[in-house]
């Protein structure tokens, strides 16, 4: 390894700042989906079970028992044959916060049904609608609750931008892949992609610890 | 008189926790065949010195020896111990614990065998029948493949019991023995362990329970602020104290 | 989907779960082997070990699979392109699971350690005989949860050329024109198999309750 080769990254920079540029923006466009997603998904399937609800469910548990790119090859090669032609970023956009929205629901599912009997009384009882009550009330709680899970998703949800690259979209690790195949550097290529992937984890473990201290400060963790 | 060898011998043991000293200079002997309860207020350092002599704590300063044998330390007195040279010490000793700590994955009888077969290398046939013997001592025998999570506490400390017992130890450390326990099963461990005085078993008791100590041993230690303030026999500690300190707690007992 | 597409796909399958369970196999023990190194605090190690484990849980399987595809021609020996998906997967799987085993050790009752070294146990017996034991039935949800996160991230392997059951939907597309039966035949490939993987976790799960007692 010598400095030439490492300086050939730093020449090259702007295409890893594309890659990298390209992936916090579908890693952050898909999670804040997602999560919204989610949120919505369990809020559906709220209160008494029905046929709907429970196939809804069984929907989602089914999505999680796929692996991402199946779920992205579906979207990206897949819907054409039924005629729906989605360019790569469309499907990528939607294939991360469609799967991620299932993991999120299920998260938020299971602080749900953590949750106390009495705060959904009081709120009725204060003539709460359903929704208000839903968004003002129990999914703070849940949010609050499932804290260290949300971190596992973020991480995960990042990681799977990488697949992204199989359908030609110019992210991260293609980047790497193009700067090693041009120029013929494999370990400096990817090792500043590896590094930049983990400083982004870093700083999403940071910001979760944060506001992890925030609810605490604020009485609203439950430990 | 066959040994002269105290079986366990203390010398100005000293031990500190997070900078507080909570043995200050402890003398004291156990003799071949002796019964030795130690009794004080809570924190004044009586289940350290027990855990010291099998160096479950190690102690800041001073000696400790088992039947002639230094705990902890090589014989020049500064090399610590191997850890199998004091795997091999704590062999030749048993403690029974306040919470029991039966392991949970094992049977009676296999807790009880346990260590007789894989420390000591005991044969397994030879280990499962001294094993039931010991379990019928305790009364446990028909318990013997039933896991810890079905027995009450009282029964989990008779099973523990054997398990010490099994490992024909020198001595038995008794780590109050029955402070964890419904007042209606304290009774049955205190006859097991009255029992087995009668049996010669060298033993050293750290419990609050005045009348068992008074009943049961030879010698009562009075451990208090991290000093032996008193030793000597029920009649005389319960008694007839010489130190004031003493004729305070035992005082306040009465 | 005719009868040499089905081949194709069950082939597929084939080397998914033959490639997945060496690499899960060898992760669960590597993970342990980590754990324990970590443990006993030597400095370097343990340091180096750290990093190791969070840079690796931050890295995605392609780019994983991909790095050490290209630098292995830089080795002085020829490495099939299997064992470059092994070994990725192995590497990837074994953090998760050192975090696991971790967990596990450090939540293991002292007073039952306490009890193993009263009996004159070192502390080598102790593991295998009270400690382990135990620890592979709390730890399994999490092992298991961990195989089929493994499953789910293996479809990276394709990208170095395995025919997994991702890239055989590509090779039945490539000749039929028609790309949604293979994708969805996969698809339902790959339930039956986290299916199985995530009622088995539900079992381990019941198991481990019922040693916390």
């Amino acid at each position: 390894m010598n400095w030439q080769d490492w300086l050939t990254v730093w020449v090259n920079i702007d295409r890893v700042a594309l890659g990298f540029g390209t992936t916090v923006l579908f890693f952050t466009v898909g999670t804040v989906t997602a999560f919204i997603g989610g949120c919505l998904l369990v809020y559906l399937m709220e209160g008494q079970p029905n046929f709907l609800k429970r196939s809804l469910r069984s929907a989602l548990d089914l999505l999680r028992t796929l692996p991402f790119l199946i779920v992205l090859y579906l979207l990206y090669y897949g819907l054409p044959q039924l005629g729906i032609r989605l360019s790569a970023w469309s499907a990528g956009m939607i294939a991360l916060s469609a799967y991620h929205a299932s993991y999120y629901a299920e998260i938020l599912r299971g602080a749900r049904v953590a949750l106390p009997q009495g705060q959904m009384e009081s709120a009725k009882a204060h003539g709460f609608t359903p929704f208000k009550m839903y968004y003002r009330i129990l999914l703070p709680q849940m949010v609050l609750r499932s804290g260290p899970l949300f971190g596992n998703q973020l991480v995960g949800c990042l990681k799977d931008t990488a697949f992204l690259s199989i359908i030609t979209i110019f992210e991260l690790t293609a980047a790497a892949n193009d700067l090693q195949q041009v120029h013929f550097i494999p370990m400096q290529a990817f090792i500043v992609v590896i590094a930049l992937y983990w400083c982004i984890s870093l700083i999403l473990e940071k910001a979760l610890r944060s506001m992890g201290s925030y609810a605490k400060h604020r009485g609203l963790s439950y430990e | 008189m066959s040994d002269a060898l105290p079986v366990i011998e203390v010398r100005d043991l000293h031990k500190s926790f997070d900078g507080v000293e909570v043995l200050k200079g402890v003398d004291f002997n156990v003799e071949r065949g002796q019964i030795i309860s130690i009794i004080g207020s809570s924190g004044s350092g009586k289940s350290t010195l027990l855990r010291c002599m099998n160096w479950l704590e190690q102690p800041d300063g001073g000696s400790i020896r088992v039947v002639g044998d230094l705990v902890g330390v090589r014989s020049d007195g500064k090399t610590p111990m191997s850890e199998k040279e004091l795997a091999a010490l704590r062999a030749r000793m048993a403690m029974v614990f306040q919470s029991f700590n039966l392991w949970p994955h094992l049977s009676v009888l296999q807790n009880v065998t346990e260590a007789p077969i894989h420390v000591q290398g005991v044969g397994k046939d030879k280990a499962v029948s001294q094993a039931e013997e010991w379990l019928k001592r305790v009364g446990m025998l028909v318990k013997k493949d039933a896991y810890p999570y079905t027995l009450s506490g009282g029964q989990k400390q008779r099973v523990a019991i054997a398990r010490a017992l099994a490992m024909n130890p020198e001595v038995i450390l008794f780590d109050e023995p029955t402070s964890a326990l419904d007042p209606e099963l304290v009774g049955e461990v205190q006859d097991v362990i009255g029992e087995l005085a009668a049996d010669n078993f060298t033993m050293v008791i750290v419990t609050h329970e005045m009348d068992f100590a008074r009943t049961i041993s030879h010698e009562v230690v009075f451990i208090d602020k991290g000093v032996i303030v008193e030793q000597a026999a029920p009649e005389k500690f319960f008694g007839d104290p010489d130190t004031e300190r003493l004729r305070q707690f035992v005082g306040k007992y009465r | 989907m005719d009868l040499n597409a089905w081949t194709t796909l069950f082939e597929g399958a084939w080397i998914t779960l033959w490639i997945s369970g060496v690499s899960i196999a060898l992760g669960i023990v590597a993970g342990f082997g980590v754990a324990v190194l970590r443990n006993a605090g030597i400095p370097f190690i343990s340091r180096a070990l750290y990093y190791y484990i969070s840079i690796i849980r931050a890295t995605p399987m392609v780019t994983l699979v991909l790095f050490l595809f290209v630098t292995a021609p830089l080795l002085p020996i020829d490495i099939d392109r299997w064992i470059v998906a092994v070994v990725a997967l192995t590497i990837n799987t074994t953090a998760f699971n050192a975090e696991i085993w971790r967990s596990a050790l450090a939540t293991f009752p002292r007073e039952q350690v306490e009890a193993a070294k009263a009996a004159g146990m070192t502390r080598r017996l102790m593991l295998r005989r009270i400690m382990l034991p135990q620890m592979v039935v709390t730890s399994l949800p999490g092992l298991v949860n961990e195989m089929s996160l493994l499953i789910k991230s293996s479809p990276a392997i394709a990208m170095v050329g395995l025919a997994d059951l991702t890239r055989a939907t590509n090779r039945i597309t490539a000749i039929t024109y028609e790309p949604l039966p293979p994708i969805l035949a996969a698809a339902v490939l790959y339930i039956l198999m986290i299916g199985a993987l995530v009622r088995l976790q539900r079992i381990a799960d019941k198991y481990a309750r019922r040693l916390a007692m």
